[in-house]
């Protein structure tokens, strides 16, 4: 194959401009008895930014799953410029042209990102061909205004520069169709920004992005065509300014979800107050410094700040996982648990719903039953040392999986790791919330989540707080922060650097997060 | 160029298209492992045709003389015994993640402790075997709770830990036998023959020996104590994500290393198992290949007790059938032992299908 860059591609000589790109008819796809897709129609245009948008489990990334040739279609027609084709494996897709970014990275970590690059797109003797794609890449960056040092090792690039080393390598396979899964996910906004900037850039030479969200500030700033999926359908492909966005959220999830603010009646006395904790990392770096909060009961205290500021080391200090070096936490009708054990602040009413669910939430191997009553069996809830009493916890957590309102779930010994992240969010608030837990602490609840998840997430914080409860709500979201929030504190520097009492200013906080107040 | 590469036309290789399986049934998963035993059992009987076996031998040999003399059913059930014992020990280690290699060691050990207690005399006749038991137990935890306190406390890993103190074990058991625990009579490398009373019985009005009950008996405890018990529900977390077991509140420590002394004690009453109903003496190789087929038997048993069990007496049959093949068909040890690595890697590798499916395109 002769080497096309994409500037190559700028050629306005290039073959068919006026059809399609690409184009799925009638595909449908199962699982078992699952049907994933079901008679879904998409089209691709040449030179555009395509988003995808749809819920959790709405079957968009199975969708393009089947089209870079990781799963084969039951039934359907695939067209690439116009010709009927078969993909059957990624290797078929990159002949075609066509490259993903998925939104777990696949790069071997210790190699160097060209290393990465060279391992998908290497041919011929190693210096050759690493030589061959040290230029390919450079001069590719350099169009598209990415800036990776390709010599350093994956491990020690950040996520955004990981993901570019990602796309790099399909540019490098002179990929013409773009796809990249959720983007955003794991970006910050300024980061995303830079992201989709570069992918205009790519568009405007020639070549097709689709990208996959449930962000819909994503889509109507930066795509041309928006085609909305829901439950395995394409429900439509409409034009940004077409329509606003209650009018695309009622596309995407079936009806208009609104989420207003709703602030406490009824604030009561101290519930948690920190005071002047410090604790130093491994490195003897602090990574919480004089960190001092109250919040009271029938209170949400909302910490915004951007991520890498001692949140995570926060959270791990609020549920016991880590030990402060010095300061105290207080509970108001308990006194000082700064030492206590995870198991001891549970029995005390803390509980933690923590970002990383995968790592922190849920143990996605085992069965849906298993994760809820974890927390139950401890406390003896299910039977005693000797034995447990598994019918008690089916029991329990059919009740649970209603109450919540987790769906997805075929059987109780389904393994959660299945659920969706939205049913998998609602499943560890069902365990945690079970006990009726006096203090919580949220860590970006809804990160990953869509729009319907998101609120139900919203929903139930809002109960424990009209219960009496104390609400720790960390998030990065501004606009989270903002809903949800009765008090806010801003933190930076491992310590809260300015409180603001609801309803506050953006641009204030805005500004305290980036500048010290 | 790149619309010639694709064409309509498919050989029949590009007709396969391997995907990610969501999630097994769990009886499919028995079928497929099933078949792969069948699979590795076919090859294995195969090879031993090649070899000169007849195939009438082979029935005969495998399957007619060991059901039907009696002599042949006890010397499976006497080698099954510490198979199972062993087999657990790798069962409950592996469900802690917890690499146990070190089980040969610890039956090194525990047979040590058990005949510490015979050649001493210590405690009533009537409680002596009982006692070396429980001795054997604690031995095999003293000999594993290094590796466990070292990876626990300093993250040292105990797969090359445990695995470097089977040797030392072993020359530590060298410098008994040539050392003070000579026999007093011979002056062979073994220790002095146990009493009738220290070593495990026949069952009265039975043929066989008490071990085979004794392994069952563990079994039906190592059962409880994981599908019944909370000690079992809470290692499941331990096994699947120890940090979120961590924050849930599990203090995982402290399973991991029950988990880890429960490995060496069972690890340590299979060498007492060995030397008393088998032996009746410490000798200098009794312990030879069963921490390997422990690790081999857990494995194939996915750590499933009863598994463990089928395994055990399959290998039980393989060795006792073994012996008959080396000395009448003069078919090498190293066959049996070829025949043992085939079964492993045909279940293992069905296990590939447990993940993966292939699909045919249409």
């Amino acid at each position: 194959m002769p080497p096309t860059s994409v500037v190559g591609q700028l050629d306005p000589a290039v073959k068919n401009t006026a059809g399609f790109v690409l184009e799925l008819r009638n595909i449908v796809k199962t699982f078992g008895t699952f049907t994933a897709l079901d008679d879904v129609n998409f089209n691709l245009k040449r030179g555009e930014v395509h988003a995808l948008l749809g819920e959790n489990g709405a079957g968009k990334s199975t969708l393009m799953n089947i089209v870079c040739g990781l799963y084969a279609a039951d039934s359907g027609e695939r067209l690439h410029e116009g010709e009927p084709v078969w993909i059957s494996n990624p290797r078929e897709a990159h002949a075609l042209g066509i490259g993903m970014v998925h939104q777990h990275y696949k790069l071997v970590k210790p190699f160097s990102a060209l290393e990465n690059i060279q391992l998908e797109n290497g041919s011929g003797p190693y210096r050759t061909s690493l030589n061959r794609i040290r230029q390919k890449a450079t001069e590719i960056s350099k169009i598209i205004g990415f800036e990776v040092d390709l010599d350093l090792p994956v491990e020690q690039l950040s996520i955004s520069e990981q993901q570019r080393v990602e796309i790099l390598k399909i540019l490098t396979a002179d990929a013409r169709i773009i796809i990249l899964d959720e983007p955003t996910a794991v970006l910050t906004d300024m980061e995303a920004e830079n992201m989709f900037t570069a992918m205009r850039s790519l568009a405007a030479t020639g070549c097709s992005v689709v990208f996959v969200t449930h962000k819909l500030r994503e889509a109507f700033s930066f795509a041309d065509r928006i085609t909305v999926m829901r439950g395995g359908k394409t429900i439509n492909t409409v034009l940004p300014n077409q329509l606003d966005v209650t009018e695309l959220t009622t596309l995407i999830v079936g009806e208009t979800v609104v989420e207003s603010v709703n602030r406490s009646k009824n604030i009561g006395d101290p519930k948690i107050t920190l005071n002047e904790i410090s604790m130093k990392r491994n490195n003897g770096v602090n990574a919480i410094t004089d960190l001092s909060f109250q919040v009271r009961s029938g209170e949400i205290y909302g910490i915004a700040g951007i991520g890498g500021n001692g949140q995570n080391e926060l959270v791990a200090i609020l549920s016991g996982l880590r030990k402060i070096d010095t300061g105290s936490i207080e509970l108001n009708d308990v006194g000082r648990v700064e030492n206590a054990t995870p198991i001891e602040l549970r029995d005390l009413g803390i509980v933690c719903i923590h970002s990383d669910r995968e790592t922190y939430g849920l143990a996605y191997g085992l069965n849906i039953a298993e994760n809820f009553s974890i927390s139950g069996v401890l406390a003896g809830e299910f039977g005693s040392y000797i034995k447990v009493k598994h019918k008690l916890i089916h029991e329990a957590t059919e009740l649970a999986i209603e109450a919540y309102d987790v769906r997805g779930v075929r059987t109780l010994n389904q393994k959660a790791g299945l659920l969706s992240g939205g049913n998998a969010q609602k499943l560890v608030i069902a365990r945690e919330f079970s006990r009726e837990p006096s203090i919580v602490v949220a860590h970006s609840p809804c990160r990953g989540l869509d729009v319907r998840a998101s609120s139900a997430v919203h929903e139930y914080l809002l109960k424990a707080r009209d219960r009496g409860g104390a609400v720790v709500l960390i998030s990065e979201d501004l606009d989270e922060i903002l809903l949800m929030s009765d008090r806010i504190g801003v933190m930076s520097g491992g310590a809260i650097v300015a409180e603001f009492d609801a309803p506050a200013n953006r641009n204030e906080i805005g500004k305290s997060m980036t500048g010290h107040g | 160029m790149v619309e010639s590469t694709v064409k309509n036309q498919r050989n029949l290789f590009q007709r396969f298209n391997l995907e990610v399986r969501d999630h097994m049934l769990a009886w499919q998963q028995a079928v497929l492992i099933f078949g792969g035993l069948l699979l590795g059992l076919f090859l294995s009987a195969l090879m031993l045709v090649v070899a000169g076996v007849g195939v009438s031998d082979l029935l005969n040999e495998f399957i007619i003389s060991i059901f039907t003399s009696s002599r042949n059913i006890n010397a499976v059930l006497l080698l099954s015994a510490p198979l199972v014992i062993v087999g657990l020990s790798a069962a409950i280690g592996f469900k802690a993640r917890f690499w146990n290699i070190g089980i040969e060691g610890q039956v090194i050990f525990g047979a040590i402790g058990a005949t510490l207690i015979a050649n001493y005399d210590i405690g009533p006749d009537g409680f002596r075997v009982l006692l070396m038991g429980l001795v054997a137990a604690l031995f095999g935890m003293a000999w594993i709770a290094l590796p466990m306190v070292l990876r626990l406390k300093l993250q040292v890993n105990e797969i090359i830990s445990t695995l470097l103190l089977n040797y030392i074990a072993f020359n530590f058991l060298l410098h008994l036998l040539f050392g003070s625990w000579k026999d007093p009579i011979t002056s062979f490398p073994n220790s002095k023959i146990y009493d009738q009373f220290e070593r495990l019985p026949k069952l009265a009005g039975l043929d066989f020996n008490v071990s085979i009950l004794l392994a069952l008996a563990l079994v039906i405890i190592f059962v409880w104590v994981l599908a019944v018990s909370r000690f079992g529900f809470v290692l499941k977390f331990v096994y699947s994500n120890s940090k979120m077991a961590k924050s849930i509140g599990i203090n995982v420590g402290v399973l991991v290393a029950c988990a880890a002394l429960a490995s060496g004690a069972l690890s340590g009453i299979a060498g007492f198992t060995i030397s008393a109903s088998i032996d009746s003496r410490l000798t200098q190789s009794f312990f030879v290949g069963y921490g390997f087929l422990g690790i081999l038997i857990g494995f194939l048993a996915r750590n499933n007790p009863l598994l463990v069990v089928l395994f055990s007496v399959m290998m039980a049959i393989l060795m006792v059938a073994g012996q008959t093949l080396q000395v009448f068909y003069q078919i090498p040890f190293s066959m049996i032992q070829l025949i043992q690595a085939t079964i492993v890697i045909c279940v293992a590798a069905s296990e590939f299908f447990i993940h993966h499916r292939i699909r045919l395109v249409k």
